[in-house]
């Protein structure tokens, strides 16, 4: 058997029966595989004969195979079955040992004999012939190879070009570019076959690019008194903001237009959403002009007050002061990866609360979280408009402004709504994707503000399951997917470096665009490309409480009245056809709250104790009564309540996986529960409508559950197979292992443990 | 009946001994609330009497380990005058007089003598609690059914009757499972070796395999290394009962530093010169008195106040999870050389009736399935704990007010703790829910049933517990849909394991913060879970309703037949 203590055994002996004539078939065979390549993809390197480590502690169950970069992913191919590996879900993109170049967040090589270590990044320069290649992913993998029966001179050939092509100079240089590019060739015209809509069939998610999405968020949160601006259509005023924006119906476009000069990126006033009490969020950027400063300000605050209904004052937040800054969010979440994936395990584990409560990440979670709290206190309670306020707007801006969304309004709770939160607050309000996801490893700017993002949202699932339609799994692959350079969804800094940067492309490639801005990169809402409609079951929460509520997506302005109806604690309990009948709205005649009229912005900043008060007593009052789950959620922040999202954190760590165990039994259960109540409910539909015809299932339809319970058989072997990690198996995707005798997390310590490109001393 | 207890419902045999009006209840979450008291000799029971603050605090007096007269008549301040209740179950209560001239005497001295009634000469509540339930709890087990289930007697053992009269061990019960080479004047010389003449016996056997778990207490080496051949032989045996293997295993529960310092107490541990094919291993947990000071620090940083910024390190520091670590990885440890290392193990610590008792219950619950049945449990309960002598009367300090006393420890507290975490990570494998574990523990202090009175089988026998009070599985097993999990599958033949990481281990916040008001969850999956069974059994009524009306109409049955297959329920 191989170890890895034996310097030179000889594969023949491992892998070949013992006939003689079969010898040099497998070597063949292992030369003859081909990885599977999407459009525009090309092989740059590849080396044969190459293991991949399983298990950290045995050699036993190694995979021989191909490795290859190509570029857009890292691909390992073998013909060899994995060993009690039970894939789960598959990815029509990636093959199961495959790593996007962009999730690849270190590469270090290693040679035994020689003892030396590297990490190897762009144009370093490789003296001596890897034996061993370590990938650790930003996804929390990490992924070894083994050399030793491969041509040295290949094996060396394909770590440079993994290295070279995974840290990209020029953002033309990304994959996504060349797939699109071929679409375009393929189909030669403008239309090219990409989903434009962002979704699959079934509803559509909003992708705010359009005047009429813009208008029918406004008409769905009946915002009456805001408006769609057109005046940086062709980004002629910020390149920073979407196109199209919603300001307050009384600004004029020549006033706007003026004052943006004053603001940082000229990003002035953008309208996120409205309360059914006439409240609105609204976010923007500094005014860098300090003589203007408070002249715009009124001016802008006035209109904003003016386009509410009681015409009350504005609450202004400050997100630059008091709140962890990019930096403290980078090092937090270095810290909890270095935790949770590179540090001993054994060793951690007498420390492991103390060591998690230091590296901080769930106390910005919960910094975070109570800030969006805040907010919806004062939105929901106080009835004032809400300005967040943040130097550039881009970054925390994103965070608050989608947290208080999804506090406030269920739409926001169902896949397409959550989407459109994503699409409206991060996307197209210019969130730096290609920086803060560090797609060209260049890493100064990198910020996992979307994972805290994620991470949030997921403490309000884990304390309101029923309360979402999309489950953990979904929130995991959503993050997993911000690591493909495939989708356009993640992979610029504004909605304008599209436009720009894909014109510059398009025209060096010859591709004509017609009328279109750009070229149009596959949304990752077009969530086919990358799972079967089986798999996508995966994402439907099968507690929600949405299911059996008719449908009201789309954002028609039928669902306007809809949302109202959900801040009503009076018709709590109604059955929902009830409620759909009920038009006044206690929340429609607010009562006078003569305090909160008096007050100016300065005021309230100024009586911290007077709004605590009136927090503590909101939240108290909150959480003394039964949740309705169609209205707000406030998540609880105590300690214990703040978590650590293992699915996310831990799934590739064989040590933690519960096999037979973990929340997916229950899960598993609760699917083929709500699976048979709508086949019930089917059923009794059909009987109800043609009593003389047979009843048939509702095949197809996409709501439907991962689990099945016309499905018994399987359902009853598939608890064998669920595990902790479910849909996720860490078998052969974390081997840690000590180099050199020197456990690993202490070989990458330093201050940016996994971020550091510096050449390690043992280079000669 | 007495204003402000309106809503109170006595039990049978229930009686209202005392009760004072004006006395608020001073909340740590809410501030001080006015009300009345009421002290019966069962419970304590406050009602609020003001109007935005509906508050009853309504708990057994059971639950007190100590009460403390705080302030005095003429002392300033408001509500700074009353007394201050220390409970058993991770809560304090403080009640205040009105500064008015009155004393707290009367109300305090009942209160005292019901929750001390064994310093009072008083009966403990459960000899006086008359209820009547459709199931007797008392017959949940019986020894004999129980080993016959686990195909014992066989070839290799056979039921001992030599403890009948609980003249063998007092602390033992009256049936023993002991290897058929042992001769009863052979049990007796072993019984001399081991520390309070707890001797080996079987507490489980793999059906298939053959290996068993037997627990004891420490040999009795002392000093000088003294040795007893017929509890070598019987080792021996125990071993040869299980063809399997030629090796046995015994763990020693102890830190192996506490159990060398045994040796100069006349006590100790197997040595392998003395025990051919024996293995001793150490599993390192700590004592009773470890554990009483875990959970004293756990309390602190719960009880009233949770801090928000340093809630981990404070929980790191209480050990509360690395002890509970540290017993499940052992338990693990236990099922795991029975069930993949088919050997028979021996377990024990020093008397053999806490660490011990943790770690054969666990191991038997993650190897056999029948234990993590409502019912299975409770035999389990019975069996190991009960049965075998954990000395509960001691650990709870039941009727005493000790309340230093050094005797005292959560042991079991811990053992349902280590329960619950499995329920956690194996949500389907159990028949009961959290609530059956927060019921047992609940009554675990209340003394409103007999179960958890007494040190040993023999007391409750002398005691006629059985006869004069209601068992808590008769309670249990009389409306047992409420403690049904929703989320079970029959899995009985699975094995668990689970994972000891500390990363996977939670403090059970439903029990240990559950007085905290802002703690309680908004919505639980399980909650969620019940109203799709009950929406599904809504449906099939429905449905079988509309197929009736139907068959009525005489239409072809073929139609039906089809529709029936879409109801068929999943289990």
């Amino acid at each position: 058997m191989f170890s890895i203590k034996q310097p030179k055994p000889t594969f023949r002996s491992y892998l070949l029966p013992p006939q003689h004539e079969d010898k040099l078939s497998p070597e063949m065979k292992i030369k003859k595989l081909k990885p599977v390549l999407l459009r525009g993809e090309i092989v740059v390197n590849e080396v044969n004969f190459v293991r991949k480590c399983i298990a950290s502690d045995t050699s036993l169950y190694d995979l021989w195979g191909k490795l290859t970069c190509t570029n857009f992913k890292l691909s390992f191919i073998t013909d060899t079955p994995m060993p009690f590996q039970k894939f789960h879900y598959k990815n029509h993109l990636l093959g199961e040992h495959d790593v996007p170049l962009t999730c690849i967040e270190q590469i270090v090589v290693v040679n035994d004999t020689k003892r030396k270590q590297k990490i190897l990044s762009f144009n370093k320069k490789l003296k001596f012939n890897p034996t061993e290649l370590i990938i650790y992913c930003k996804d929390f993998r990490i992924l070894r190879f083994r050399f030793d029966e491969s041509g040295p001179e290949s094996a060396k050939k394909v770590c440079l070009a993994l290295a070279h092509y995974s840290q990209p100079t020029d953002l033309q240089l990304l994959f996504a570019f060349e797939y699109v590019a071929k679409l375009y060739h393929q189909q030669g015209d403008r239309i090219n076959g990409i989903d434009p809509g962002g979704g699959d069939t079934g509803p559509k998610t909003p992708l705010f690019e359009t005047f009429s999405d813009w208008d029918r968020e406004i008409k769905r949160t009946g915002a009456s008194e805001w408006r769609v601006c057109s005046v940086n259509e062709g980004y002629m005023i910020s390149k920073s903001l979407p196109e199209y924006f919603v300001v307050p119906s009384s600004l004029a476009d020549t006033d706007l237009k003026q004052y943006s000069y004053s603001f940082f990126g000229r990003r002035m006033p953008l309208w996120c959403w409205n309360h059914s009490n006439g409240s609105a969020l609204v976010r923007m950027s500094c005014i860098k002009d300090l003589l203007q400063q408070r002249k715009i300000d009124q001016r802008i605050c006035g209109g904003i007050t003016r386009s509410h209904p009681l015409r009350s004052d504005v609450y202004k937040c400050d997100l630059d002061h008091g709140l962890p800054t990019l930096q403290d969010i980078q090092a937090a979440f270095t810290k909890l990866k270095q935790l949770c994936v590179n540090e001993p395990f054994d060793e951690t584990e007498e420390r492991w609360f103390s060591s998690l409560e230091n590296t901080r990440w769930l106390e910005y979670i919960r910094v975070f979280l109570k800030q969006a709290v805040e907010l919806v206190y004062v939105m929901d309670s106080k009835r004032l408009s809400v300005v967040i306020q943040e130097e550039e707007g881009r970054d925390l801006s994103c965070l608050v402004a989608s947290l208080v969304q999804l506090m406030l309004d269920p739409y926001f709770r169902t896949i397409v709504g959550f989407q459109s939160l994503i699409q409206k607050e991060w996307v197209m309000a210019g969130y730096q994707f290609l920086d803060r996801c560090n797609h060209l490893r260049k890493p100064e700017k990198e910020c996992p503000l979307f994972v805290l993002f994620l991470d949030c949202v997921w403490q309000l699932l884990e304390q309101y399951p029923a309360a979402f339609q999309f489950t953990e799994t979904y929130l995991t692959v959503l993050h997993d997917s911000t690591c493909i350079s495939l989708f356009g969804t993640f992979l610029f800094n504004s909605p304008h470096q599209r436009v720009q940067q894909s014109t510059e492309f398009a025209i060096g490639k010859n591709i004509q665009l017609g009328d279109e801005k750009g070229l149009k990169f596959p949304p990752v809402w077009n969530w086919s490309l990358q799972f079967s409609l089986k798999d996508r079951a995966l994402f439907n929460n099968p507690l929600y409480i949405g299911k059996s509520v008719p449908s009201i997506q789309n954002g028609l302005t039928k669902s306007f009245k809809r949302t109202k109806k959900n801040y009503s604690s009076t018709l709590r309990g109604m059955p929902p056809a009830l409620k759909n009948g009920i038009i006044t709205q206690p929340a429609l005649m607010p009562r006078r709250n003569s305090l909160i009229l008096r007050l100016r912005p300065e005021l309230v900043h100024q009586a911290p104790e007077i709004q605590n008060n009136g927090l503590q007593l909101y939240l108290k009052n909150f959480f003394s009564k039964p949740v309705d789950l169609h209205g707000v959620i406030l998540p609880r922040l105590n300690g214990p309540h703040v978590k650590l999202w293992k699915l996310l954190y831990l799934r590739w760590i064989p040590e933690t996986q519960i096999s037979h165990g973990g929340f997916i039994t229950a899960f598993h259960k609760i699917s083929l529960l709500a699976d048979e109540i709508e086949m019930l409910q089917t059923s009794l539909r059909q009987y109800r409508s043609f009593p003389l015809s047979q009843a048939t299932s509702p095949d197809g339809d996409q709501s439907r559950m991962f689990f099945r319970a016309d499905d018994l058989q399987s359902s009853c072997e598939s608890v064998d197979f669920l595990s902790s990690s479910f849909p996720f198996s860490p078998v052969g995707n974390l081997c840690r292992r000590s180099i050199l005798g020197t456990p690993l997390s202490k070989f990458l310590n330093g201050a940016k443990i996994w971020l550091s490109t510096e050449t390690l001393a043992t280079e000669d | 009946m007495l204003a402000g207890m309106e809503d109170l419902l006595l039990l049978p045999g229930e009686v209202v001994k005392d009760m004072a009006k004006d006395i608020s209840y001073i909340c740590p979450f809410t501030g001080a609330i006015r009300g009345s008291f009421t002290v019966t000799n069962y419970r304590l029971y406050f009602k609020s009497l003001e109007r935005d603050h509906r508050l009853i605090l309504d708990a057994p007096l059971g639950i007190i380990s100590r009460i403390e007269k705080i302030g005095i008549p003429a002392g300033r301040g408001e509500n700074s005058y009353g007394i201050e209740i220390v409970c058993k179950d991770i809560r304090n209560m403080r009640f205040a007089y009105k500064l008015d001239g009155r004393t707290r005497k009367t109300v305090f001295e009942s209160l005292t003598g019901y929750a001390f009634p064994l310093n009072h000469e008083l009966p403990l509540f459960a000899f006086e609690y008359k209820e009547t339930f459709s199931e007797n709890g008392w017959k949940v087990y019986d020894p004999i059914a129980e080993y016959k289930r686990q195909g014992v007697p066989n070839e290799s053992w056979r039921i001992s009757r030599l403890n009948d009269r609980y003249e063998l061990c007092d602390s033992y019960p009256a049936t023993l499972v002991v290897p058929v080479t042992m001769s009863d004047e052979e049990l007796r010389r072993v019984a001399a070796f081991r520390a309070k003449d707890r001797i080996p016996v079987l507490s489980w056997i793999h059906p298939e395999t053959q290996a068993t778990i037997v627990r004891c207490s420490q040999p009795m080496p002392g000093v000088n290394g003294k040795r007893c051949k017929e509890d070598e032989k019987y080792l021996q045996s125990i071993m040869d009962a299980n063809a399997q293997s030629h090796k046995i295993f015994i763990f020693d529960a102890r830190p192996s530093a506490n159990a060398l310092a045994s040796k100069s107490k006349g006590g100790g541990f197997e040595s392998e010169d003395a025990y051919q094919n024996a293995e001793l291993v150490f599993l390192e947990i700590h004592n009773i008195h470890v554990m009483r000071e875990s959970l004293r620090k756990l309390k602190e940083i719960s009880y009233p106040i949770i801090q928000e910024s340093h809630w981990l390190s404070n929980l790191e520091s209480t050990h509360w999870l690395e002890h509970i670590k540290c017993i499940l990885s052992s338990a693990v440890r236990i099922a795991d050389k029975v069930e993949s290392g088919k050997t028979s193990v021996v377990v024990h610590c020093s008397d053999g009736w806490d660490r011990t008792t943790q770690l054969t219950s666990l191991a038997m619950i993650m190897l056999d399935g029948y234990y993590r049945t409502i019912r299975g449990f409770e035999v389990l309960v019975e069996k190991e704990w009960l049965s075998f002598g954990h000395k509960f009367f001691l650990r709870i300090g039941h009727g005493n007010r000790n309340h230093p006393d050094a005797d005292r420890s959560p042991v079991f507290l811990q053992f349902i703790d280590c329960v619950w975490q499995m329920t956690i990570q194996f949500p389907h494998a159990f028949e009961f829910n959290e609530h059956f574990l927060l019921t047992i523990l609940d009554h675990l202090y209340s003394c409103l049933f007999g179960t958890f009175l007494c040190d040993s089988e023999q007391q409750r026998v002398e005691e006629t517990v059985p006869q004069e009070t209601v068992s808590l599985w008769s309670y249990i097993n009389s409306q047992i849909e409420d403690f049904a999990n929703p989320f079970f599958m029959d899995y009985s033949d699975h094995i668990l394991y689970p994972v000891t990481s500390i990363r996977h281990l939670q403090l059970w916040a439903a029990y240990y913060i559950r007085w905290n008001p802002r703690t309680k969850p908004q919505d639980t999956i399980s909650g969620r879970c019940k109203d799709l069974l009950a929406k599904r059994a809504e449906l099939q009524k429905k449905l079988e309703e509309l197929q009736q009306e139907m068959s009525n109409r005489s239409l072809s049955s073929e139609r039906g037949g089809s529709v029936a297959s879409v109801t068929q329920t999943v289990v």
